[in-house]
């Protein structure tokens, strides 16, 4: 409802020209009992500018333009206030916020933090916060923003998905956690993202081309994961939460405790999640023409398990903010076991069958872990930052020795080689950030920075796919914001980055017989010494108009990214989907330029919006199926080479929504996205992994108080799929589907304590259906069936 | 009424990019590997001996063109471990599981004529007796056979044969 006020109040806002100037806000932010409140946040708008309150609880705006203005005031565990104020001289506003007796319930807050994101930001963003990916939970993060429009997912099994924006993945979409890019595996599409889904507060999506801020890789988009909830005073709050699944019969728990005394915090969270092999609505697959019977509809050997940690500290100063993150992510999960190797496998299906929940060969072994620390400083004009970022990323994949190619048929105990180690890749990663806002006066506004990471990247087992590798990035941005009018802002800005990439020479551990005798043998040499310098200048120009109940804007961008080791030096068997990749040394850098647009229209019981985007890559990398065989390595296995096409691309999201009765809105959302390979071997083709066009009809009903349930919500989604029939070589053509979700939930009191419940039953009518952007895909295996979740968050809160 | 001829715009903008992207013509299609031709070899479950010589025989189609270079391979190895099935409806007898000693391997990749749409193989495959380690394992093996076309579609045939000493 308060959102609903505030945006109406923001599109009663006018302007007045010809303003008088070094006007000065200024007031108290306190409790409702007079107590000044330290730390709160304060945001005027327009202008968009936000600060927090000092220890007298006190706040002040300068240099501000005779006009009417909304300040919004907010409080970790108090209620969010706006109030709208004429301002035409030296002005004092006080405001009172009321406590709220849970702390993490703050929804209010962070609409309003999203609504003011998607004014500011030039391209299109998606904020949602802990409550709305409780409320959707997936198998895996990514699987939880999957509903989102334009964001979909490169999955392999049920807890392993990448991310997805508008089509580009893999390594176009960066992931940003506390301001350090993360940086798992890159090579496979096996790899899920290494972060735990209950610790992330706050999650920003934002499509299209970002490098100017992030640098290489950010041609698709970010995803920027937050853990930023911090206590109020002097007071202790926590939470436990409590998932289980159906479908995989998975049970899952977080418990988060977190403490300030005064101007220290800490904050502790640990994660727990054993789940079993998930279920599919049929009783066999066919792995290209290899039938496989399903017992009992499990997947065979895709149950898994994770275990994390995370301990947050740091001071709080009005001026001065220094926050630490340590976290341990690890997770141990198995592949459908009939489809991993040179070809797909009969397996010792008694074992296997005897139970759902045990993890046997193959599987996945990942720890991540991660020390991150973060510094603001308010001087003066200026907001100085830091990151500093240490990673490390560990990753074994275990499978039964494998001869293939002219690997001895027993593994040589000669060798010291561990016999079920298939590959490991370990990875350490050094990352640093500068950054500063300079605020010149109340129209002009500078961002710049610079940053630079290191990695460190080592191999192991008996598989090979990519050598050991060093890289090193570094960049410069800079970029201006010129505000006309509160209604009309134009933002411009510049990039420069350099990067260097060294890949080690790899030697097969067996030798292959080189002429056709078979009576020379040789050790092949699969990886050689290369060295790599890229460098690049991005640029992006942008524009915004917000008058009244529109938001209208517009930006034009160049963005980059350098290739990876996988693309320029890959040699070996995907035991995924039994291809031999070739990596491509004389790669350049990907360079894409992209038109976005974005139009809304909202009024207090309505919106209509679209955001379309056109795109157009001189040198897109892609991997190409050729009609080759390989002869030396694995089974005969088909031989995809990396190569680069120009490439054009376009599509959008449009959503819409209608508040039908007081407590019943109905909505949708759609995307489509359209590409084609201009040139190369693939021309007049699409791009691997394109989604097809998708829509949700949602109608929710909210009810503040419903018999015993507080914030009564029951949202049914009714997905459309359409057929992806625009595909590329190994794809099949995939039926389109529809499915229907179903989410409702609510706070229930027992006794004095407050339960925060909320349950999903996923695909309603168990429907079987294929997804387009599931790695399984390619191996004919359907999505998941019928799956109902279940979370219960329990908050509580102490004095310190 | 402003409101609504904006969005109209943006809307007609969508739809037509939408309408217009004919379909360039791509070839969707995999190519075929054809065992039921007559005197084609092997077939599913067939027996072949150690010593001997045998020719490959299949027609591959496609409905564009086939691959050229390495366009098809052929693999043969072990099954001792019962780790292969077949792609065929036909179940073969299995000799009982064992481990490998010297066992029999091939792989080799054969090329295509360009521009060739139906092809008839004539491969002749020597099996030898042993290698300098000693005669070959005799028992199950597994006879692979991958083709590609032009545009990198790829199929599979996996038979289930056995090879034995005479």
């Amino acid at each position: 409802m308060s959102r609903l006020i505030m945006l109406f109040g923001m599109s009663m806002l006018c302007f007045l020209g010809n303003a008088q100037n070094n006007l000065i806000l200024t007031g108290k932010i306190t409790d409702e009992k007079g107590r000044p409140l330290t730390g709160a946040s304060v945001i005027l708008f327009p202008g968009n500018t936000g600060m927090l309150t000092d220890e007298k609880g006190t706040y002040s705006f300068a240099s501000l333009v005779h006009g009417k203005y909304q300040i919004t005031a907010s409080f970790l565990g108090y209620q969010t206030i706006t109030d709208s104020l004429w301002l035409n001289a030296y002005h004092v506003h006080d405001i009172q916020l009321e406590y709220v007796p849970i702390n993490l319930d703050e929804v209010v807050v962070r609409d309003n933090y999203a609504e003011s994101r998607k004014k500011s930001e030039l391209l299109s963003v998606e904020v949602v916060n802990d409550e709305y990916l409780k409320q959707n939970l997936g198998g895996s993060l990514m699987q939880s923003l999957e509903r989102l429009p334009g964001v979909s997912t490169i999955e392999i099994g049920s807890g392993q998905s990448k991310p997805v924006i508008r089509g580009l993945g893999f390594n176009r979409v960066v992931v940003v956690e506390n301001g350090i890019k993360h940086e798992g595996q890159q090579w496979g599409a096996d790899h899920g993202l290494e972060i735990d889904q209950y610790a992330a507060d706050r999650m920003e999506v934002v499509k299209g081309p970002t490098s100017l801020v992030y640098g290489s890789d950010a041609i698709g988009g970010v995803i920027d994961i937050k853990q930023n909830h911090v206590p109020d005073k002097n007071s202790l709050v926590g939470e436990i939460d409590l998932t289980g699944k159906s479908n995989n019969q998975l049970l899952g728990s977080s418990v988060m405790v977190a403490g300030r005394k005064e101007w220290f915090y800490a904050k502790l969270q640990a994660t727990v999640i054993d789940y079993g092999d998930y279920k599919v609505p049929a009783d066999s697959v066919d792995i290209y023409s290899y039938k496989v019977l399903l017992y009992n509809h499990h997947l065979r050997n895709t149950a898994g398990q994770e275990q994390d940690l995370h301990l947050g500290f740091g001071i709080l100063l009005p001026q001065f903010q220094s926050r630490f993150y340590l976290s341990s992510v690890n997770s141990k999960s198995g592949f459908f076991a009939n489809a991993h190797g040179v070809e797909p496998r009969n397996v010792d299906t008694e074992a296997h069958d005897k139970s759902g929940r045990d993890i046997l060969h193959p599987y996945q072994k990942v720890n991540h872990f991660k020390a991150i620390n973060k510094i603001s400083w308010q001087l003066g004009k200026a907001a100085l930052s830091s990151d500093l970022g240490f990673q490390h990323n560990f990753r074994q994949e275990r499978s039964e020795y494998v001869s293939h190619g002219y690997m001895p048929p027993e593994l040589p105990e000669s060798l010291g080689m561990n016999s079920d180690l298939e590959r490991e890749f370990d990875k350490y990663v050094y990352s640093g950030a500068l950054k500063m806002n300079y605020r010149h006066n109340e129209t002009t506004v500078f961002d710049a920075g610079i940053s630079s990471e290191i990695q460190d990247n080592n191999i192991g087992g008996y598989g090979f796919i990519i050598p050991a590798f060093k890289q090193f990035t570094a960049g410069a941005f800079l970029i201006a914001k010129y505000s006309f009018s509160e209604r009309s802002r134009i933002q411009v800005g510049v990039r420069y980055d350099y990067g260097r990439i060294n890949t080690r020479a790899y030697y097969d551990w067996f030798s292959s017989p080189v002429d056709d005798d078979a009576n020379e043998t040789e050790y092949l040499q699969r990886g050689e010494d290369l060295i790599r310098r890229f460098s690049n200048f991005s640029w992006s120009v942008g524009y915004n108009y917000t008058p009244n109940e529109w938001m209208l804007k517009v930006n034009l961008g160049k963005s980059f990214r350098m290739p990876i080791a996988k693309e320029l030096a890959s040699n070996g068997v995907n035991y995924h989907h039994f291809s031999y990749e070739a990596g491509n040394p004389d790669l350049s850098a990907e360079v894409s330029y992209q038109l976005d647009a974005g139009a809304e229209f909202h009024t207090k019981k309505m919106a209509i919006g679209a955001t379309p985007f056109l795109n157009y890559f001189p040198n897109y990398i892609y991997l190409n199926p050729t009609s080759e065989h390989d002869r030396l390595y694995g089974n005969g296995n088909q031989v995809y080479y990396y190569l680069q096409s120009r490439v054009f691309r376009y599509g959008g999201e449009i959503h819409a929504h209608y508040q039908l009765l007081k407590s019943l809105q109905v909505g949708v959302m759609g995307e489509y996205i359209y590409s084609e390979q201009l040139s190369g071997a693939k021309k007049g083709f699409t791009l691997p992994f394109s989604p097809p066009a998708s829509a949700i009809i949602n109608l929710k009903y909210l009810q503040d108080k419903l018999g015993f349930v507080s914030n009564f919500y029951l949202s049914l989604d009714y997905r459309l799929t359409a057929a992806q029939n625009r595909i590329v070589p190994p794809e099949e053509i995939t039926d389109g589907y529809q499915i229907v979700n179903l989410g409702s939930g609510g706070g229930v009191e027992v006794g004095k304590q407050k339960l925060e419940v909320s349950v999903q039953v996923q695909n309603l009518l168990n429907t079987k259906y294929f997804n387009h952007t599931s790695y399984y895909r390619l191996i004919n295996l359907p999505e998941a069936g019928r799956n109902i979740i279940l979370n219960v968050s329990v908050p509580f809160t102490g004095k310190l | 009424m402003k409101t609504l001829r904006i969005i109209s715009v943006f809307a007609t903008v969508f739809f037509l990019l939408n309408a217009c992207n004919d379909e360039t013509q791509t070839d969707l299609q995999k190519p075929e590997i054809i065992l039921d031709i007559a005197d084609a070899f092997p077939q599913n479950c067939d027996t072949l001996y150690f010593g001997e010589t045998f020719t490959f025989k299949a027609l591959f189609t496609d409905n564009f063109e086939l691959g050229a270079d390495n366009a098809f391979s052929i693999n043969i190895h072990n099954n001792f471990d019962h780790h292969s099935h077949s792609t065929e409806v036909t179940e073969c007898v299995l000799e009982a599981v064992k481990d490998a000693a010297n066992p029999f391997s091939f792989i080799e990749s054969y090329s295509i004529p360009e521009g060739t749409r139906d092809y008839e193989t004539a491969i002749t495959i020597d099996l030898t007796e042993g290698d300098s380690n000693g005669v070959f394992d005799d028992g199950d093996y597994h006879f692979f056979i991958s083709l590609t076309d032009k545009e990198g579609w790829s199929v599979q045939k996996g038979l289930s044969i056995k090879i034995l000493h005479r």
